[in-house]
């Protein structure tokens, strides 16, 4: 069988709905695609670690700091599950690790961006996990199976990160005067990048991973829903939005924002790695990782005793 | 390093359900950290790890499905039961004679 | 109620509070993913611990547990000096939490013989909770000790600082006193010290590690009041090496610089607004 007759086979098997597996048979690009993806989710889940990790000595109760820490607990290891089905596509952890600290490889935009106090941590778990749950309920029904099976568990603890976020967010949005500016300022430094959280619009013919299924929305579906389901609790709670100021689109019956009004320059800025907070964070990443190489040694000759 | 797989049982009237894998170097290690990264919120009461390559599977999967004609092997097949059963009750004012 | 239930009760919490805080600064930094996510449970575990101590103070004298953890000033913090250290390295903080984890569990067996009942039964929770803690510190413990030689020295070296500062864990309380004669704490620091001493020797031993590192805290058999009446390890004439020496001054409220930038961060939110509920 040639390569073009197992192409041919493997797009008949997407088109029919078929699922994935790391066993089977896969074009190179897909296989190099689909790495890809999951690595940059997998960098995603352990940097996003760090925004919520500088919030977390000064947490305000016993309760949330425990409970902080099991959130933050929880992003990690979403990177050991996520890592983990990489690996199985020919790429090592470490591999992964050390492109990511030496800024080879990406991580998503909304963990570049600093965080000043415990709003941040409000609106991080409330509204940057509500835009991540958007796109990871979009790939339960991608067509690389090992993915969907990882993310029905990431969802699932995902919906509890909304419920902790949200409830955190309450917590401030009923407290005092400080509290609720708390949020509103919160709010004012994220939203742009929470927009730009879902990309520039899709375009469906030069995304191959649109195409073999992988992804199953375009980017501004997945912004519409985020919208519908957000703004309006937002605004319930009193506050306000900056721009792009979303509003209500009574011809579709969806909220949306102006294209005009978003500023993509700091995204792009993003996509060079050179956000306001990306040098920073991996450096001190690569610096515990270079230090650590030790407990690495430690393992492998733990393994050796072992075997 | 190995890779372990992660086996989880609820409680004893479940099966061991696969759940994932760690990368640890021995299995007291892997373990510990399947318990840490499958046991957060009292998931299940029984761990196994087991390591990747003591694993087997069948290298031609197609083998798995089901040869044609083996209907009789499932509930469907006797759906008729219930038609067998009415007719059968109506034929029972006949009695049964010797033959 | 006994005025010496507080101050012991307090002193537990806060070593729980403030190594739990040191411990979770690793979420998210840990060594290796799976360690990572290991040692944030380790982290929340001791925080639960110093919640449930609050909780305890609270109920009798009518306090509020938050306060009390995020509400004082530093020099009303009881704890241990070893728990405030930075983390440094991994080793460091490996190796504080073997040693801590070993003597919380001395003092737990002792405290659930208490005369106070609700502290004895925590402290019997307690103990099987921690049976997890010390599992995970020995496993290590064991690796590093049989691991290359970077490794090795790295814990020997971090052992040698850390010993002596975790000695102040038994450090006596001012109110020790009482708080024996009440039968609140069951046996005097300086036998659990003694336990801690020869539990950690054999395993040392087992573990073919010096038993150097226990530095000059193995030479002296007890804590000395010097003029100043601080209490001081005893041989402070020492033995020309370079020690940093027992950290001591905790359980009366004297911490060092490192409290002090930990305070700041720790206490930041609640501070800043202490009208709030969160």
């Amino acid at each position: 069988m040639t390569y073009e007759d197992r192409l041919e086979a493997f797009n008949a098997r997407i088109e029919a709905g078929d699922k994935i597996e790391a066993e089977d048979w896969m074009p190179d690009d897909y296989r190099a695609g689909v790495l890809k993806f999951i690595e940059m989710h997998a960098n995603s889940e352990i940097m996003g670690a760090i925004p919520e990790r500088e919030c977390l000595p000064s947490a305000p109760s016993l309760q949330r700091k425990m409970s902080l820490c099991a959130k933050i607990q929880d992003e990690v290891g979403h990177s050991q599950l996520l890592y983990r089905v990489a690996e199985d596509l020919g790429k090592s952890r470490e591999a992964m690790y050390e492109d990511l600290v030496n800024g080879r490889s990406k991580f998503h935009n909304v963990f570049h961006y600093p965080t000043r106090h415990w709003g941040d941590a409000a609106l991080i778990g409330w509204l940057i996990d509500g835009a991540a749950l958007v796109t990871q309920a979009s790939l339960l029904d991608s067509s690389y199976a090992p993915y969907t099976r990882v993310l029905k568990r990431i969802c699932a603890e995902e919906q509890l990160h909304l419920r902790h976020g949200e409830y955190i967010t309450l917590e401030l949005a009923l407290g005092t005067e400080h509290q609720r500016w708390m949020f509103q300022d919160a709010l004012n430094r994220w939203w742009l990048a929470i927009i730009h959280f879902f990309g520039p619009r899709s375009n469906p013919d030069k995304d191959l991973l649109l195409r073999w299924k992988v992804k199953t929305r375009t980017n501004e579906q997945q912004r519409e829903e985020f919208l519908d389901r957000y703004v309006p609790k937002v605004l319930e709670l009193g506050f306000t939005f900056p721009d792009p100021v979303p509003y209500y689109d009574d011809t579709t019956g969806h909220w949306a924002v102006r294209e005009e009004d978003i500023d993509w320059a700091p995204l792009e800025a993003i996509k060079r790695n050179e956000g306001p907070e990306t040098a920073r964070r991996l450096e001190w990443r690569r610096r515990i990782y270079e230090d650590h190489r030790w407990v690495r040694e430690t393992l492998a000759e733990a393994a050796l005793h072992a075997a | 390093m190995e890779i372990y797989e992660v086996f989880r049982r609820a409680g004893h009237k479940d099966p061991f359900e696969h759940v994932g894998a760690v990368t640890a170097p021995d299995p007291e290690l892997a373990l510990l950290m399947a318990k840490e990264c499958f046991f957060r919120r009292a998931e299940g009461e029984h761990l196994w790890v087991v390591r990747r390559r003591d694993i087997h599977s069948l290298k031609d999967e197609s083998l798995l499905r089901l040869p044609e004609g083996k209907e009789y092997r499932f509930p469907h097949a006797y759906r008729d039961v219930i038609t067998l059963r009415k007719r059968a009750r109506e034929r029972s004012a006949t009695p049964v004679e010797a033959s | 109620m006994s005025a010496a239930l507080a101050p012991v009760v307090l002193a537990l919490a806060d070593d729980e509070l403030v190594l739990g805080h040191r411990h979770s600064e690793w979420t998210g930094f840990g060594p290796h993913i799976e360690e990572d996510i290991a040692f944030s449970s380790i982290a929340q575990d001791e925080i639960g611990h110093a919640t449930a101590y609050y909780r305890l103070v609270a109920a009798h004298t009518g306090d509020d547990p938050d306060r009390l953890a995020l509400g004082r000033a530093p020099s009303e913090y009881r704890h241990a000096i070893v728990c405030e250290r930075p983390n440094g390295d991994w080793a460091y903080t490996l190796t504080r939490h073997w040693l801590y984890d070993h003597a919380d569990s001395l003092r737990l067996a002792s405290l659930a013989e208490s005369k106070h009942a609700d502290l004895a039964a925590l402290a019997a929770k307690m103990r099987r909770e921690e049976r997890y803690h010390l599992l995970h510190a020995d496993a290590w413990l064991e690796r590093i000790a049989r691991g290359p030689v970077e490794a090795r020295r790295r814990i020997i070296d971090a052992l040698t600082i850390a010993f002596d500062e975790a000695l102040g864990l038994f450090e006596p309380l001012p109110e020790e006193g009482d708080a024996l004669a009440e039968g609140i704490l069951p046996e005097p620091s300086e036998t659990l010290r003694a336990r801690f001493m020869d539990e950690m020797s054999a395993r040392l031993e087992r573990l073919e590690l010096p038993r150097s590192v226990q530095g000059r805290a193995a030479e002296t058999a007890e804590f000395i009041a010097s003029s100043s009446g601080d209490l001081i390890a005893g041989d402070e004439a020492g033995d020309g090496v370079d020690r940093p020496g027992a950290a001591l001054g905790g359980r009366r409220g004297r911490h060092g610089p490192d409290f002090d930038s930990l305070w700041e961060v720790m206490t930041a939110t609640y501070r800043a607004d202490p009208g709030a509920s969160w």
